[in-house]
């Protein structure tokens, strides 16, 4: 009797300590698995900065999502575009709901849009839970990054570390996706290293906006995909 | 014969420099364009969270420097202490000069304290340069990360201590991501580094923890590099708990 008692308080409370130790460390039971909202593409679409626009990058999202069976979601990449033509600039973050996000195996990205991009000096400080371990595919791999061969860490954003369009002139997005060559793509690290920054959606420019530009700057045209529903 | 040993004694003027050279122009490329101002500890001391206060901290940077050649620097360690017993709180940032700093290969890890802490919120965003890749021990080794050889029992001291690559990402700061004190009445510095015994999970019972950041800024939420988490206790295993071994940074201000 005293025995089942000690394990009756004993159990719970190494359930509790596990549970706390994994959350600790960025890990998540398996238990509290969420379906996948986010994912970096596991492949690109090969024609360089040309996706065929936001509407193109989108379709390439759900096709990979739906490859997975996450195709239930509405998808959409992660992507800028900059006002032109006497259309208006769209905003990446401003695409993608509210959050908050998991990868694909269910480890929550960021809670929502002010932790993603760091809206407060505080949250900015902090930072999100996206990072090389955790910003997979979706596959569930993680991306090869600086060190590995090839490093494909550069991710297409066209966006400002806020989440916003570029307002100048200069072309920060291939054109708004739509070229493959002249132009240049502003790039974010999924595995947050390099550039001397440690940015996700906004650590560099690409040398060009050709596949060959995009995976001699350090990727393969990956971009990241949000479920907003 | 004079004649060959004329031609000898030019044969090895000419080739002693040229491979004087060569070596010279081979080993360029790794000699540091800067001198190293910043490492992560390649040991901790072992005794958990009780680093002998901060001047034992700064004693093993200072160690650890000259062990490579290093020590001609004054050393101090990342750590904050708390106000206590009439003393003041010591804020890390404050303790290690305004920069820029560069690891043991010479990579420039912060231009300066904004750049390392994240001033403004531009900086914030943008982040540091201090990452896994840079995050270099004194002898210029990556210290070993989250999901860097995994195994079931790597959160245990008696694993950790046998197994140098499993990971052991946790860097002892007892910081806020400001790199300021904390200004509460939780203990976040064991002890302003005093203290190296506690059970595992004290720190959720009100007892003393050091909070820690991530040298491979992965893990804990939020990838912060100082300030991500409290340890759950001080003794050498409660750090180990959560995968760190009681390592911290170093940086030299002059």
């Amino acid at each position: 009797m005293p025995i089942k008692r000690i394990f009756a308080v004993f159990v719970p409370v190494l359930l509790v300590a596990s549970c706390l130790a994994l959350a600790q460390d960025g890990e998540q039971p398996n238990a509290q698995k969420h379906p996948i909202t986010f994912f970096v593409t596991s492949v690109g679409i090969g024609n360089g900065g040309n996706l065929g626009g936001l509407a193109g990058a989108d379709a390439h999202c759900l096709a990979l999502a739906t490859a997975v069976g996450a195709g239930n979601h509405t998808w959409r990449a992660y992507l800028s575009t900059q006002a032109k033509n006497g259309q208006p600039a769209i905003n990446a973050r401003d695409r993608i709901g509210d959050g908050p996000w998991f990868n694909a195996r269910g480890l929550q990205i960021a809670k929502g849009q002010a932790d993603l991009e760091g809206d407060t000096l505080e949250l900015a400080r902090l930072g999100s839970n996206l990072f090389k371990q955790s910003a997979l595919t979706e596959n569930g791999k993680v991306v090869n990054g600086a060190g590995d061969t090839p490093n494909t860490h550069d991710m297409l954003t066209g966006s400002q570390t806020d989440g916003r369009a570029y307002t100048d002139s200069a072309d920060h997005t291939c054109n708004n996706w739509t070229s493959n060559s002249t132009g240049s793509a502003q790039l974010g690290h999924s595995d947050r290293t390099g550039g001397g920054n440690h940015s996700w959606n906004s650590a560099h420019a690409s040398k060009g906006c050709s596949q060959a530009d995009l995976v001699s700057t350090g990727g393969a045209g990956l971009f990241y995909c949000f479920a907003i529903n | 014969m004079n004649r060959i040993r004329y031609a000898a004694a030019l044969f090895i003027l000419a080739a002693v420099p040229g491979a004087y050279l060569a070596r010279a122009q081979q080993n360029a490329p790794q000699q540091p364009q800067h001198r190293m101002t910043f490492f992560v500890t390649s040991v901790p001391i072992g005794n958990g969270g009780n680093l002998g206060g901060v001047a034992g901290a700064d004693a093993h940077c200072q160690m650890l420097a000259e062990a490579v050649g290093a020590g001609k620097q004054t050393w101090h360690a990342y750590l904050s202490t708390q106000a206590k017993d009439g003393q003041p709180a010591i804020n890390a940032r404050d303790r290690i000069g305004t920069g820029p700093w560069y690891n043991a290969k010479g990579d420039m890890i912060a231009h300066d304290l904004g750049d390392l802490h994240g001033d403004t919120i531009e900086q914030a965003r943008l982040g540091s340069n201090l990452n896994k890749l840079t995050a270099l021990t004194e002898k210029g080794e990556i210290v070993p990360g989250l999901d860097d050889n995994p195994d079931p029992k790597d959160r245990t001291w008696a694993y950790a201590s046998t197994h140098p690559n499993s990971n052991r990402h946790e860097m002892l700061t007892g910081s806020q991501p400001d790199g300021r004190a904390y200004t509460d009445n939780v203990d976040h510095t064991c002890g302003n580094w005093t203290i190296g015994t506690g059970e595992i999970h004290a720190y959720y019972t009100g007892e003393p923890g050091a909070q820690i950041g991530f040298s491979d800024r992965n893990g804990g939420g939020n990838g912060n590099w100082n300030s991500s988490h409290p340890t759950m206790g001080c003794s050498q295993e409660a750090l180990v708990r959560t995968h760190g071994v009681g390592q911290f940074y170093c940086f030299a201000p002059n």
